[in-house]
């Protein structure tokens, strides 16, 4: 067992780091930009920006932000998931919620223009994706809660949530059949993943529901280490189920749903990022687990945007593909090497 | 499986039946030079004096396969036996009844005036012509449901002598089913031509299938004139403006590359856009920082996507608004003209009619050139 002290120092580590990554992430991008107009530009006056200051105090910034948000709120939720359902596969994608998200998504996107008229004006704006994705993703885990609750079999759990999102994907593309050309592009281009497309206002939108999200985590942290030892042993410390349930769920919801509408449906993050950091910190409390799948979420997506930017190239790669090709391997190699999931 | 029997018996019968009144065999083809496609290189029709050959080399970008069809009057095809092994289809010509997959495709039988041939379209709300819009409301025309998923039955039911389609692959299951019951698919290919004069010389391959070759070539003749008019009335022009196209989805610029024809209207006009000297088929897919950097100053912007005004663009990404074209209100697309049922209008007539393309380019870049010109299908987002 690793003492308390060493983490400290993983933490110092983490934390460097992050800051380091942070500052390479709003360097590198398609444009060089020289180190002084990157300093320059965070005291220059929003009317008086060159284009390559603008670049970096509109563009690159926001990214970054909206990187740390994404991989850590990912990561977290994915925790969250994993603690609740006792199960190391459960995850924002397995579970649903990302499939419940974006059938909020379609419904906006492809059932406004099947629809048409006054609905498609109303739930045009960036908040409408937001609530649509929080509210889609609610309904689905939900549904699969309350299924799940007769049965006791955590793989069947596991299935119901695949199953779930199964009919999603039924409803999208029925969807997605009598929709137009436009709406459909617009949910194809939604479903590659991007962080680059967040304005400042949005950025804001977005770390205001993060933070309710991470409220709400903070205050379940007790609960998730009771839940930990099984639904009965937390029954017996005098835990309300029922109501630490409800606050997981909607810190999930939060999180997952908010970052799904605002980046798209970012595969594999919120799985792996918690096994990651097991592996590192060799815990399963979740006082310390939190904080370091916190950074450790942040410094992976920071490290898997800066490749999906190619740096110094026209083109940038949907980050989707960029967190599927770059951790999975990272995930199976871990395993093999450490010979055995630490749950 | 009973359906498969009953589709084999009903295949079996057509198939049976149009061997019928067969007498003496197809003359070989002599290779007479009647080619008179100038710049298309999809399509080639050689006329042999009792029928001709129509074929078809690009139907889908890198096709391997060419595709040759007989074309023949009813009364020539009455005295004459078919090597059908030979051919993709005979058609019987001219065609009576016709059903085409792409709004470009209207525009063509109506300048040859047989419009009224028409008898299924998939996506009907998709045509904004008022001739042809007429007829759909009138019930004359069939709607097929979708293009990548035909509505077999109605298309069968209709028994064209002829389906124009257009491929992306050759792989449509649809179509060969319809293959199969002895109505002969043509793909059009005018899309993959790499040029607006190559893409307009189509409507020859229509005329080719109405016996109004003449026709076609009179109307291509005209509106080839047209092209090169305008192109050296842009030529006088002093200044060249530089162009931005296109608009993001999510954090990717999406534009026409240099060889594209849209590039190339854009090089008629005697305009310098931005990115002429890139090259490669599809659009170019550029990270947002490049675009920003190299057309912040751009004096115009053409064809921002499907945005409709500027409050719609503004709304999508305030990145936009950074731009001088938007600051200028410099910024023009052809998505406002649509037709009655919502169809973009260029998508349908900017490939027959490519100098009212031209013209609307040349007359946004340099207005003093054609100072009582209105533009067809461009408009200032406002």
């Amino acid at each position: 067992m690793v003492s308390q002290k060493s983490y400290k120092f993983t933490f110092v580590i983490l934390i460097v780091v992050l800051l380091v990554l942070f500052l390479v992430n709003i360097s590198l991008g398609s444009i060089s930009i020289s180190s002084e107009t990157i300093f320059e530009s965070f005291f220059t006056e929003t009317s008086k920006l060159s284009s390559q200051e603008y670049i970096i105090q509109n563009y690159r910034l926001p990214k970054a932000i909206t990187a740390i948000l994404v991989g850590s709120g990912l990561g977290i939720s994915g925790l969250l998931m994993q603690t609740m359902f006792r199960n190391p596969l459960a995850g924002p994608f397995v579970l649903g919620i990302t499939s419940g998200a974006s059938l909020g998504v379609a419904l906006v996107i492809m059932g406004a223009s099947v629809i048409g008229g006054v609905f498609a004006s109303v739930l045009s704006s960036q908040w409408s994706l937001v609530i649509a994705a929080s509210l889609g993703s609610f309904i689905v885990l939900t549904a699969v809660l309350i299924v799940s609750s007769r049965v006791r079999d955590t793989m069947a759990i596991l299935i119901i949530g695949l199953m779930f999102g199964s009919i999603t994907s039924a409803i999208v593309s029925v969807l997605s059949y009598f929709s137009s050309a436009e709406s459909l592009q617009q949910y194809i281009f939604w479903g590659f993943g991007s962080l680059g497309d967040l304005q400042w206002p949005e950025v804001r939108i977005f770390l205001l529901v993060y933070i309710i999200g991470i409220v709400f985590t903070i205050i379940s942290i007790k609960s998730l280490n009771s839940l930990l030892l099984g639904e009965s042993y937390a029954k017996s410390m005098g835990l309300n189920i029922k109501k630490s349930r409800l606050i997981i769920i909607l810190a999930t919801c939060l999180l997952a749903g908010s970052i799904t509408a605002f980046a798209g449906p970012i595969a594999f993050i919120g799985l792996a990022i918690p096994h990651m950091t097991r592996q590192l910190f060799n815990t399963s409390n979740n006082k310390i687990l939190l904080p370091a799948v916190f950074l450790f979420g942040a410094i992976v997506m920071l490290i898997c945007d800066s490749i999906a930017q190619l740096p110094n190239s026209d083109y940038t790669l949907p980050i989707n593909a960029i967190t599927s090709l770059i951790g999975a391997p990272v995930v199976v190699w871990l395993l093999v090497k450490k010979r055995r999931m630490i749950f | 499986m009973k359906n498969g029997i009953i589709l084999f018996f009903i295949i079996a019968f057509i198939a049976c039946k149009e061997d019928k009144g067969i007498r003496k065999p197809l003359p070989p083809l002599n290779k007479t030079d009647n080619n008179n496609i100038a710049y298309a290189e999809g399509f080639s029709i050689e006329d042999n004096g009792n029928f001709s050959v129509l074929e078809i080399k690009n139907p889908w970008p890198k096709a391997e396969e060419t595709f040759k069809y007989v074309l023949i009057t009813a009364e020539e095809a009455a005295k004459t036996t078919f090597m059908r092994d030979a051919y993709d289809g005979i058609i019987i010509v001219p065609v009576e009844n016709i059903v085409v997959t792409s709004t470009t495709h209207i525009p063509a039988l109506e300048l040859l005036g047989v419009e009224e041939t028409l008898k299924g379209f998939p996506g009907t709300d998709y045509v904004s012509s008022e001739k042809t819009r007429a007829r759909i409301d009138s019930g004359l025309v069939r709607e097929l449901g979708k293009n990548e998923g035909l509505n077999t039955e109605v298309l069968l039911d209709l028994n064209p002598n002829v389906v124009v389609a257009f491929g992306v692959d050759g792989k449509s299951k649809s179509l060969e089913i319809i293959k199969k019951a002895n109505i002969p698919v043509i793909y059009n290919g005018d899309w993959t031509e790499k040029s607006p004069l190559a893409k307009a010389e189509w409507i020859k391959f229509f005329g080719a299938l109405y016996n109004k070759n003449e026709k076609a070539d009179a109307i291509f003749n005209s509106i080839e004139n047209n092209y090169s008019e305008a192109k050296q009335i842009a030529a006088k022009a002093t200044n060249r403006p530089t162009v931005l196209s296109g608009a993001m989805h999510k954090d990717v610029w999406y534009l026409p590359n240099g060889s594209s024809t849209e590039a190339q209207f854009l090089e008629d006009a005697n305009t310098n856009y931005l990115w002429h000297d890139t090259t490669g088929t599809g659009s170019l897919a550029l990270n947002f920082e490049v675009v920003f950097e190299k057309a912040k100053s751009a004096s115009l912007w053409l064809s921002p996507s499907y945005y409709k005004s500027l409050e719609d663009l503004k709304n999508a990404n305030a990145h936009y608004t950074e731009f001088e074209a938007f600051k200028n209100n410099a910024i023009y697309s052809f998505s406002n003209t649509t037709g009655k049922t919502g169809g973009v209008l260029y998508y349908e007539l900017g490939i027959a009619r490519p100098d009212l393309v031209l013209k609307d380019i040349i007359k946004i870049s340099h207005p003093e050139l054609l100072p009582d010109y209105q533009p067809f299908f461009f408009k200032a987002l406002d």
